[in-house]
């Protein structure tokens, strides 16, 4: 309900006041999260955001009690509905936070039972609580899914939680969560799994139930986009404390604490690409816990540090525009004022050179995966084989020295085809050409000098490095696989590379378990490039990333293809990182390339209608920007049996605007729509009628 | 308007088993007067207010210096709530009309009703705050206007031709209410707000309307 005098009725649903966190490890304890305080009131979305290891967190499972056996409430106290929760037995705890306080995580599969029939789940939330018959329950639950745009919903009620799409099982959950009409939500990264489609209906979905559920909501992300959507309040963390707390409006527009203003500039705006803008990461990294600085915890980082910052712990204090902030000099920040410090060199960008010589050569490039049917026939051979259709018809070319970005929804086949051209995969036809080189085989038919000059970083550095090896070692291992370098000078060759990626040469003897997440995927990079190869493949290189720590990584590949020259083709589904790192676009959708052109070309008019739909999904950091709501209906389509004509007419927005409700779409494949400078759509809908689309994004500075 | 747009989702409840003194404590310090007693899956089973703390006078008089803390250490909300079950607590669903409510609270001279739905789980709570406050919204309190009370017979027409004089002149209405003028059987008065407008504009445009009068303008 609007309140009518700025007081909302009934109090705070959840008030965090001055909360210290503590974890006790061998030779005393750590304080996690210290001086944290907050109010979330009803129907109100309360953001925090912060780097990884800022205890975020901590803080929601200070809330719930699931410190685990070494973590406790060290100070403070946190209050539920005017009850105070902190130094109660759990039965106590239970009782009183009852059913009032759902949580909804990151991962939905960890939070369904797989083992279980999503109905049967759900109704055990209304069975055990409220003692609801079956029947009752049954119906209750399908309306609480149609609540949430769960299509087919009756269905859904008989399936596994595997039968159904990620961007479904957080739904479900959603709806479990909201089964009990609980007085608080806890989120904690609810979309990040997600696809920014998926992401956007989801996020949607969020704003909506607060208002009708008057539910209030801790809503913790590291995307500042994100919680530009969903919440109506954010507080930053940083080290364990509050640094900023204010409305979503003045964070994003008039940031007060240095940190906030760091974050802000470390993430790309959509419509920035590399030649107009640089990405300023935050120098350093988050201190442990154990090991804060004297003064203010963020001194080291901050370019406006003074002596005072050193000597007195600034407290949180309100400012003149009630905006709470955690700095000594906060009214005398002006950001727009901000210059780099020394140490943060903008990278080098590659100048176009004169000449468009083709590295790679792709045209009508396929790849289909035979499906193994399980009925008799299919044992014996007989029947027709059926085929994952992963990629079909790619064609596109990337020059020396360029970065082709490729974006689609997941399953749209991005990843097959890269594994296809580094040689992991075989194509089933079609012509691939790498500097003249046949490359459509997989690696055995390749020649060691061909996979050399190939090479690819992968998005999860943890998984790709053997944790026994040190760093020295594997970035070394490439260079005398290849013999690239006389093996005397692999030393001070891998000592070189580790300093390109500022790293130094002290990471040389060290494990990949003593290095923090951005510096494993610097040694990713670094051993890609070992073999100086003339084309890197990323496979979403930075989307595991914290933003600090992305826009470093993101900087650094700028300057690998600056110093050597290299070619990159490069996967991610952040379109704001994909249009500010890449030269040319491929938009992808199941298996198809959509549109393909030059990267500015892409997001701006005209726009492929799947492409318009990616763009008004992609959550903006900035809560003054209008964005056009597209959202896709259904689900991607089986790549098995992939709609007739174009793959893209079961979802279409746009079909209507041909005759007959767009009857073309389903019966013949679309043509491909080029234009002078490269820029190619694959769609019926002509140019000109592309063309009259409003942009998709309008902000104060650029409309996109 | 209906209950559930006017209420307080989402109140505060304690279980019976609570102590009465750690009950007052919570209502004190959240400065509220009503605390719904909900058992197992939140269904209403008592509700306590400020005045079940009052321990009666002939008790009192019967009870010793050393029993007085005994007394108090054993009670429970249980002892001291509205029992549900006995009937002693008006109810409301969220689907009734505001009026309703308030037709409730009147004829019991309550101060609250808990608002529950089918299965008898509390969703809500509705106090004489709540409906005051929606008083407010529904005569425009928090927007800038002229308030102007119009005195018109019971007959048909009358308020079409109020809105008519005001719609000619481009203006509109943001909150309204009518009551039987007091004294004066077939007479109401009608209260609306109008935003962006002076008094004078108004007083002047109003005036012409046939059959009414301005029985108070003012700017609030």
């Amino acid at each position: 309900m609007a309140s009518t005098n700025g007081k909302v009725p009934g109090g705070p649903v959840l008030s965090v006041e001055d909360l210290a966190v503590a974890y006790k490890i061998r030779g005393g304890e750590i304080e996690a999260v210290q001086n944290v305080t907050f109010d979330i009131q009803r129907g109100e979305a309360h953001g925090i955001v912060g780097e990884s290891g800022c205890g975020k967190s901590t803080v929601t499972w200070a809330i719930l009690n699931f410190l685990g056996a070494n973590g406790y409430v060290k100070r403070g106290g946190i209050k539920f509905l005017g009850q105070e929760l902190v130094g109660r037995s759990s039965e106590e705890l239970r009782r009183l936070r009852g059913d009032q306080i759902a949580m909804v995580y990151q991962d939905p599969m960890q939070a369904l039972n797989p083992s279980m029939r999503l109905g049967d789940q759900m109704k055990e939330v209304l069975t055990v609580h409220r003692g609801l018959s079956d029947k009752e329950a049954e119906k209750r639950c399908i309306s609480m899914l149609e609540r949430v745009y769960m299509p087919d919903a009756a269905n859904v009620m008989h399936r596994f939680p595997h039968q159904i799409s990620g961007g479904q099982q957080q739904r479900v959950v959603i709806a479990m969560a909201l089964l009990n009409n609980p007085a608080l939500l806890i989120m904690d990264e609810p979309t990040t799994a997600l696809d920014v489609t998926v992401e956007a209906a989801v996020l949607d979905l969020i704003a909506e139930l607060r208002r009708d559920f008057d539910t209030g909501i801790l809503f913790i992300s590291h995307n500042l986009g994100v919680v530009a959507r969903v919440c109506n309040k954010v507080g930053v963390m940083y080290a364990g404390e509050m640094v900023e707390v204010a409305s979503t409006e003045d964070i994003y527009k008039n940031p007060q604490h240095p940190y906030t203003q760091g974050l802000i500039r470390c993430v790309p705006k959509l419509g920035s690409d590399k030649a107009s803008s640089i990405l300023y990461p935050i120098r350093g990294r988050v201190p442990p816990p154990n090991n804060r600085p004297p003064g203010c915890v963020y001194g080291p980082r901050c370019d406006y540090f003074r002596d005072r910052c050193r000597e007195e712990r600034p407290e949180l204090r309100t400012l003149a525009n009630n905006v709470q902030v955690r700095c000594h000099f906060a009214e005398e920040i002006d950001p727009t004022q901000w210059q780099p410090s020394d140490d943060l060199l903008p990278p080098k960008i590659r100048q176009n050179g004169g000449e468009e010589e083709y590295i790679i050569q792709v045209k009508d490039l396929k790849k289909y995966y035979e499906v193994q049917g399980s009925s008799l026939k299919d044992v014996f051979g007989m029947s027709e084989p059926r085929y994952v259709k992963a990629v079909e018809n790619a064609s596109f070319n990337v020059p020396k020295g360029k970065t082709l970005g490729i974006v689609g929804e997941s399953g749209c086949g991005k990843s097959t085809l890269i594994k296809t051209i580094i040689g992991l995969e075989d194509s089933t036809s079609g012509k691939a050409e790498f500097l003249g080189l046949d490359i459509t085989g997989d690696l055995t038919t390749r020649t060691e000098q061909l996979i050399q000059e190939l090479q690819m970083v992968f998005q999860n550095p943890d998984s790709t490095m053997n944790p026994s090896y040190t760093v020295g070692q594997q970035i070394a291992r490439p260079m005398l696989r290849f013999a690239t370098v006389p093996k005397n000078q692999v030393r001070s060759e891998v000592i070189k590379l580790l300093n390109l990626m500022r790293l130094g040469a002290n990471y040389f003897d060290r494990l990949p378990r003593q290095l923090s997440g951005g510096e494993k995927q610097r040694v990713g990079i670094a051993r890609a490039l070992a073999s100086r190869p003339d084309l890197v493949l990323c496979d979403e290189p930075v989307s595991a990333l914290d933003v600090s720590v992305q826009a470093a990584v993101l900087n650094l590949l700028l300057e690998v293809q600056a110093e050597y020259g290299t070619t990159m083709i490069f996967i991610a589904h952040d379109l704001s990182v994909v249009r500010f790192f890449s030269d040319y676009v491929a938009v992808m959708y199941l298996g198809q390339i959509m549109e393909i052109g030059p990267a500015d070309a892409i997001y701006a008019l005209p726009y492929h209608p799947y492409t318009e739909a990616l763009l008004s999904a992609v959550p903006i950091p900035d809560p003054s920007a209008k964005q056009k709501r597209i959202r896709l209906e259904g689900t991607v389509p089986s790549a098995i049996r992939p709609p007739s004509g174009c793959r893209f007419n079961t979802r279409c927005p746009r079909r209507h605007l041909l005759p007959d409700g767009g009857k073309i779409c389903e019966t013949e494949t679309p043509p491909w729509q080029e234009d002078e400078r490269g820029h190619r759509i694959f769609c019926h809908i002509p140019r000109e009628t592309l063309l009259t689309f409003e942009p998709v994004i309008q902000t104060k500075e650029r409309a996109v | 308007m209906l209950v559930k747009d006017v209420m307080t989702r989402h109140p505060i409840m304690v279980p019976p088993e609570m102590s009465a003194a750690e009950a007052q404590h919570i209502m004190t310090e959240n400065l509220i007067r009503h605390l719904p007693v909900v058992g197992d899956g939140k269904k209403l089973v008592g509700l306590v207010t400020r005045q079940r703390f009052a321990i009666k006078p002939d008790m009192m008089v019967s009870l010793s210096v050393w029993e007085i803390t005994r007394y108090l250490s054993n009670l429970t909300v249980q002892k001291i709530m509205l029992k549900a079950k006995t009937g002693e607590v008006h109810t409301i669903e969220a689907t009734k009309t505001v009026e309703q409510a308030a037709r409730v609270m009147t004829e019991q001279k309550i101060g609250c009703l808990p608002v529950l739905d089918e299965d008898g789980v509390v969703i809500g709570i509705l106090s004489e705050i709540d409906l005051l406050r929606s008083l407010q919204e529904m005569l425009g309190l928090p927007t800038k206007g002229v308030r102007v009370t119009m005195r018109m017979p019971n007959k048909k027409g009358q308020f079409a031709a109020l809105t008519t004089a005001l719609s000619q002149h481009d203006l509109g209405i943001m909150g309204i209410g009518s009551f039987p003028t007091p004294r004066q059987p077939d007479y109401y008065d009608m209260v609306l707000k109008i935003p962006e407008v002076t008094v004078e504009q108004i007083r002047e445009i109003l005036s012409q309307v046939p059959e009414q009068e301005i029985v108070d303008i003012r700017e609030e």
